[in-house]
């Protein structure tokens, strides 16, 4: 199987980045200046507290023995505890991986089949002023500045009409009450979740739109839709079953190579939105000092941005049968 | 033997070489270039914007020099201490402690160019060189930076940013630039490094080889000269993420303290919670960052159509 072989030596090609990532990020948080124990242990513990932390976490042994027990702990989850939250840091992060990939997922994907979707339209309607009115769209939502679009947001839709929440993912009266439904809280969650969403789907979807665009009007020139039209097929099926299916392929693409662009912008809108996710949990944790917290978050964050580029990949070489690797 | 030679860009420039045979090939062809670009309405559109914003920065020397109270950090009006609309003595308010908004917005086009262009410019110097020299070197060399390259291109620039910052303390604004400069070569090597794999097997490279040129002298004489207007294209792009970047730092208040940045200005805003009552204050910073990425993504795009329309695909993808 082909498909497995290529996943299996992606993997491989991963766990590599992975380990040199994990790496820099140990030699980084012992050269930066200041002491590396006071980084890692939370200076208001009591001295035993403190004294068992530093021989967990190797604090006290030379570099290379600190290396294969930073290495060992991060096998095992151990990152240490959180300086603000005082909990073990992989509890905290393990709770909030689910609301990031929930948020984020749902807007890359929303983006790129509405992306696709237009991007269609728009290549087949080329220099008319559907297509024109359409790329300025797509120019403008792509390079509106993220952050400014989320408080605009928030300021007119929030605020002025008071449509949506202000902040937050959970509102408490919901979910503490015994009465409530499942359907209820998703209800509520999904309410919470629209602004976010908009804010992440708005900046993203211009992009696929430009690619697919002109991606479909590269592939309208390739011989096979000449082929469709000389049999006489309608224009729709030609273009939705001919011709847009193969100029879908460099979005996917696209998707994956600036798939670390857009985990900034997840970070970015969490923050503004009080989303409860891994990206504001680091920008917090940078922000107060607490550096395991961080570097579990940043380790977590780099974990997830390689696994989607495999994804991405993986589903590339599913759709196209051309590319075996 | 051109020395540019990139697909439509020639076509185009025997057609206006008549016009201007009797001029240099130099001006020549950026004569041919600037013709069709003229047409695009979208590169008309982003340049006209650019030299507006130019202009503000200019500008930005101005204020100051008629009143100390317009400087932007610490220029506060004496009678002011809250954030007031506009007024005829401040075109557009004043912040929460009475400084000078439209000063401040100023100042920020001056650190927007600045951030951009610097790093820009170090990015494009980084991803020509080593994409210039992984396609020529080819084998172990090849690999190993393109490998390199493919680590860097999935870090999230801003998330390592903030983690340096987490570390180092407060960044200075050319750290974060260099920062910017040192994760955002990826995507300029891999085309510069596809180009130079075409090239490389042009006679042209084939016959300085036999007379006898170094590695060196064929890479930066005969290959360079051939990449830098696709160089200079991704520039255009690379500006905008700088930019974007930097702005996005100084919004989460990771910035510069001593710089005025429009990133700066959205984060008074929202931490000092005028978000709701000042949109004086709220829209003009933002509506700037948003305008000057998309002059230059407009720029960009524009170029690239002077340049190959082939190439179109990949410039997009940030």
């Amino acid at each position: 199987m082909e498909l497995t072989r290529y996943i299996g030596r992606r993997l491989i090609q991963i766990a590599i980045i992975f380990f040199v990532i994990l790496t820099v990020l140990f030699l980084l948080f012992r050269l930066a200046p200041g002491d590396p124990v006071s980084r890692m242990v939370d200076p208001d513990m009591t001295p035993e507290d403190a004294e068992f932390l530093i021989s967990q976490l190797g604090l006290d042994q030379p570099l290379g023995m600190q290396y294969l027990y930073y290495l060992k702990n991060f096998f095992t989850g151990n990152f240490g505890e959180s300086f603000h939250y005082g909990q073990p840091v992989i509890e905290i992060i393990w709770a909030r991986l689910p609301n990031t990939i929930l948020l984020f997922t749902t807007a890359i994907i929303l983006a790129a089949l509405v992306g696709i979707f237009l991007g269609k339209i728009a290549s087949w309607h080329k220099g008319e002023t559907t297509d024109t009115l359409m790329t300025l769209g797509a120019l403008v939502t792509h390079t509106v500045f993220l952050p400014w679009l989320g408080l605009i947001l928030i300021w007119v839709f929030a605020y002025k009409l008071d449509w949506f929440p202000i902040t937050g993912m959970l509102s408490e009266e919901v979910w503490l009450d015994p009465g409530a439904g499942i359907f209820t809280k998703l209800i509520d969650v999904l309410h919470h979740m629209i602004l976010p969403l908009a804010t992440l789907f708005f900046i993203h979807f211009g992009s696929y739109l430009l690619i697919m665009r002109s991606s479909m009007l590269e592939t309208l020139k390739e011989d096979y839709i000449l082929t469709a039209r000389a049999k006489g097929l309608q224009e729709k099926v030609i273009r939705n079953h001919h011709a847009a299916p193969n100029a879908a392929l460099p979005v996917v693409t696209s998707v994956g190579l600036s798939l670390a662009f857009s985990i900034n912008g997840g970070a970015l809108t969490e923050t503004i939105f009080t989303w409860p996710g891994i990206g504001r949990e680091l920008v917090m944790a940078v922000s107060q000092n607490d550096y395991p917290l961080a570097q579990a978050s940043f380790l977590l964050i780099a974990i997830v941005v390689l696994l989607s580029n495999l994804v991405v990949d993986t589903l590339y070489a599913y759709l196209d049968p051309r590319i075996r690797y | 033997m051109g020395r540019f030679e990139i697909g439509s860009y020639e076509m185009s420039m025997e057609k206006l070489n008549k016009k201007s045979l009797n001029r240099s090939p130099r001006i020549a062809r950026f004569r041919a270039g600037w013709a069709i670009y003229r047409q695009n309405l979208l590169g008309k559109i982003g340049l006209t914007l650019l030299v507006i914003f130019a202009l503000m920065a200019l500008c930005s020397f101005i204020p100051p020099l008629i009143d100390p109270m317009y400087q932007p950090m610490t220029g506060v009006d004496p009678d002011i201490a809250k954030s007031t609309g506009p007024s005829l003595r401040h075109w557009l308010g004043t912040d929460f402690m009475g400084r000078d908004i439209l000063s401040q917005l100023l100042a920020g086009a001056r650190v927007a160019f600045m951030v951009g262009v610097s790093a820009a410019f170090m990015s494009i110097v980084i991803g020509t060189t080593i994409g210039m020299i992984a396609g020529y070197m080819g084998k172990f060399v090849d690999t190993l930076l393109m490998r390199l390259a493919d680590m860097i291109m999935v870090m999230p620039t801003l998330l390592v940013v903030l983690i340096l910052s987490a570390l180092f303390g407060q960044l200075n604004i050319w750290i974060i630039v260099l920062i910017i400069a040192l994760f955002r070569w990826p995507g300029v090597s891999r085309v510069i490094r596809a180009q130079t794999l075409s090239l490389k097997q042009r006679p042209f490279i084939e016959a300085a080889k036999v007379a006898g040129a170094s590695h060196m002298r064929i890479i930066f004489r005969h290959i360079m000269p051939n990449v830098l207007p696709l160089a200079f294209l991704y520039m255009t792009f690379r500006v905008t993420s700088a930019i974007i970047i930097e702005a996005a730092l100084a919004f989460l208040g990771f910035g510069d303290p001593s710089t005025v940045s429009w990133g700066m200005m959205l984060q008074w805003v929202w931490k000092t919670g005028h978000m709701f009552k000042a949109p004086y204050w709220l829209l003009p910073p933002g509506i700037c960052i948003s305008l000057i990425t998309l002059s230059f993504y407009m720029l960009g795009r524009a170029m690239d159509e002077v340049l190959d329309p082939r190439l179109r695909k990949e410039a997009e993808t940030g």
